[in-house]
């Protein structure tokens, strides 16, 4: 294998002869705007120029091609590496690449390196890359200091021009810091929609400005040591910054978001978007965080985007999706009945989002066509509709994505109809309470239930009320309070991580790279992360009714549901 | 920007050295081990959503590797994965014999359309499974062929190989080529060399 891929290298190099020299401005045979677009494909996708996979052997003798995997996997979208297990990727961006690395700090400390008495200078551990040192160290493992890198790192097996233009790309990744920073300050902001109920709106603007208070509450020592702190300790010290924290608010229909949020990004540029709440849509706010490449992290709402090449916002869950995916997944692997279940739904913007999500994973999942019906206006309509469905002799299950206003008739037929087969129902669509249901239907009613369940909760939530009680915050919604919390929690942590490397790619890369978290998520089981995950909660349980206690839920499924 | 790259007999040496040297050289080192592990009796869900108990599939008398990835892991699994793709081919027509297993370690994120996915990337042929299930289930079988890590972003390389009819793995620590597990592979399993 690794004689056929040499054979291959040098007809390349026969048969295509570098044009990179030919013309001083060319890249690779690019110009440099082409070869940065190329070298982040080369870089993201794994895929040449001429739009081939790139070729590598990893561990001396299995080959990889960019359809396995990429330099992204392992060095990141920002470039800044990561550490897994037992193996380190070492960063491979332009201000690592193209400096001296010194064992130890990473960043300049104070005083200046080479105003410190010798034996306080640490040693160099590789000088830096040249152009021509890293294409070796890329082709061969070799760094300039004559190290060879572990043999999970590719040996690429790349013509000149394509290395040019690798090179060059690497040389102008993560560079400069990322908009929203200076040396003092890391701007962020958060977006909230007028029609958000202000109680929610003070749930989840409460939490956040009072994580901000408590990090800038503490400044005066931290700028200080930031400032002056001991030159040993300044890769800790010195990339404290402040955090500031504006409000935009959007008014009017969501076809004008993205022109307030760029007026609000002119006005004042920011590093992040932090939470955020809406009861509409989240897409495009997601879609104007995607095109200026801003990242916005847990945003509260049932609606997130589902964009899966949107890269810039990362999620709490895919909301109502989730649960409308887990219920089709529990009625297919559950279905006794011949007839499809019917669906109804209404013109709730919630509803909606729960049929789409349920018919698509429904069809996925090759079953028969699920029927749906759009629950009618009015009071005897709906009366009649109930009757239609309820003595059609159909033994199908129900899926009801409504809230339980809209079913009120239903449930006054229940007594008479006790044959059903069952009832799903959304748990989030009944305002989160089981007050009301049919007790002929009691062992019937299934709901999706996208928290942990009520008899674990107790510790964990403690902790939030105290914490809320602590910063003098009443408790008005909780899920939101406890959603928010998290989110300063990963803010914290975040930003120690980052360090100086102030590039908003890298911020999410740190997120991603995150342990799971199972202490300070107080509503749901598990917050997870990874590699270009976008939705850190997955999961949703489907309960039941205790026979006896209708107000205690018996759970019927695991917290995944496949 | 241009290079200076090597002239033609520079860049022929440089691709003689990958090809003669680099091969040695970047072979990494492992640990092997011979150990006594017995899987839990669970049942799990594959790429193809179809559900799969564990101890029938690792005693169905088939040689068996065994993995534990997920699916957006950034360093470890891509060469792991690489590595079982790399192995099925130099088995040819007898990797059709062969059980690979791979069980996830994330298993919230790796849905059977995901697992499909990634199998796919790495041209996996029939015989490699990419097993999940709920974290009780997973956490039980990693308990058992002692692998459990609290966190994924802790895992480590890990590769086991069933010894022929008994209870007993070979467990190898640490990244391989394929030459070096196909030698580990054929020291329990004679037969034609590829």
């Amino acid at each position: 294998m690794r004689l056929f891929y040499s054979f291959l290298l040098s007809v390349l190099l026969l048969l295509g002869p570098a044009t990179t020299g030919q013309t001083e401005n060319l890249v690779g045979g690019l110009t440099p705007d082409q070869a940065l677009k190329a070298g982040e494909r080369m870089y993201r996708e794994g895929i040449l120029p001429s739009g081939k996979p790139m070729q590598a052997l990893v561990q001396g003798d299995i080959p990889v091609d960019g359809r396995m995997f990429t330099c992204r996997n392992c060095h990141l979208r920002s470039g800044l590496g990561t550490a897994e297990g037992t193996i380190i990727s070492l960063p491979t961006n332009g201000r690592k690449l193209f400096r001296t690395l010194h064992r130890g700090a990473e960043i300049e400390t104070n005083p200046p390196r080479h105003l410190l008495a010798k034996p306080f200078q640490s040693e160099d551990i590789r000088p830096t890359y040249t152009d021509e040192s890293l294409a070796d160290a890329i082709w061969t493992g070799r760094t300039p200091s004559g190290r060879e890198l572990g043999a999970a790192m590719p040996r690429y097996l790349l013509a000149p021009p394509d290395m040019d233009i690798l090179v060059y790309y690497l040389k102008h990744l993560s560079t400069d810091f990322s908009p929203g920073v200076d040396k003092q300050t890391l701007f962020f902001a958060t977006v909230i929609t007028d029609e958000v109920p202000a109680k929610d709106r003070r749930s989840m603007l409460g939490v956040l400005q009072a994580y901000i208070r408590d990090h800038n509450a503490r400044s005066r020592h931290d700028e200080k040591r930031a400032r002056h702190g001991p030159f040993y300790r300044q890769d800790r010290f010195a990339p404290y910054r402040r955090f500031d924290l504006s409000i935009w608010e959007l008014h009017g229909p969501p076809s004008t978001w993205e022109k307030q949020l760029t007026d609000y990004a002119a006005r004042k540029p920011v590093f992040a978007l932090l939470g955020g709440i809406s009861t509409r849509d989240w897409t495009p706010i997601d879609n104007f965080c995607n095109k200026n490449k801003i990242p916005c992290i847990f945003p509260v709402t049932d609606h997130p985007g589902l964009n899966p090449d949107n890269w810039y916002t990362l999620y709490f869950s895919r909301g109502l999706v989730e649960e409308a995916e887990t219920a089709a997944r529990y009625l297919a692997n559950n279905r006794t009945e011949t007839v499809p279940p019917l669906l109804v739904y209404d013109n709730d913007a919630r509803s909606r989002t729960l049929t789409e999500a349920f018919i698509r994973q429904w069809t996925t999942l090759g079953q028969q066509p699920i029927r749906t019906l759009q629950l009618p206006t009015g009071t005897q309509a709906r009366l009649a509709f109930w009757q239609r469905i309820l003595s059609s002799g159909q033994q199908a299950s129900l899926v009801l994505w409504l809230q339980r206003n809209a079913m009120k008739e239903l449930f006054t037929l229940a007594p008479q109809h006790s044959a059903l087969q069952s009832l799903l129902l959304s748990w989030r669509m009944l305002d989160s309470s089981s007050a009301g249901l049919p007790k002929a239907w009691r062992d019937k009613i299934r709901l999706t239930y996208p928290y942990r369940l009520p008899g674990q909760l107790n510790s964990r939530l403690s902790f939030v009320k105290s914490w809320l009680k602590l910063k003098k915050l009443p408790i008005e919604n909780l899920h939101i309070q406890a959603q928010t919390y998290f989110l300063g929690w990963v803010l914290t942590g975040s930003t120690r991580m980052m360090g100086d490397d102030f590039y908003r790619d890298y911020f999410l890369d740190v997120i991603d790279m995150m342990n799971d978290e199972v202490y300070a998520i107080a509503t749901v089981p598990r917050a997870s992360f990874g590699a270009g995950q976008r939705y850190a909660v997955k999961g949703c349980y489907i309960v039941g009714l205790d026979e006896k206690d209708p107000a205690k839920l018996v759970p019927l499924t695991p917290w995944v549901v496949y | 920007m241009s290079l200076r790259h090597p002239s033609p007999p520079g860049f022929f040496f440089l691709v003689l050295l990958l090809t003669f040297v680099s091969g040695t050289s970047a072979s990494a080192k492992y640990e092997r081990s011979l150990e006594t592990y017995l899987a839990p009796d669970v049942t799990l869900v594959n790429q193809d959503r179809q559900p799969v108990p564990l101890r029938q599939l690792l005693n169905s008398g088939k040689p068996v590797l065994l993995d534990f990835i997920y699916a957006t892991c950034t360093t470890i699994c891509p060469v792991l994965s690489a590595g079982f793709s790399n192995l099925q081919k130099k088995l040819g027509d007898e990797a059709s014999g062969v059980q690979f297993v791979s069980v996830s370690i994330d298993p919230e994120h790796d849905r059977p359309e995901i697992m499909k996915a990634y199998l796919t990337r790495y041209r996996a042929r029939p015989g490699w499974d990419y097993l999940t299930g709920t974290r009780t289930d997973i956490d039980q079988v990693m308990h058992a062929f002692d692998a459990y890590v609290s966190d994924k972003m802790s895992h480590y390389p890990l590769t086991l190989i069933k010894v022929p009819g008994k209870d007993q793995w070979l467990r190898i620590y640490g990244l391989t080529s394929t030459r070096d597990l196909l030698r580990e592979y054929r020291q329990l399993y004679p037969g034609k060399a590829k």
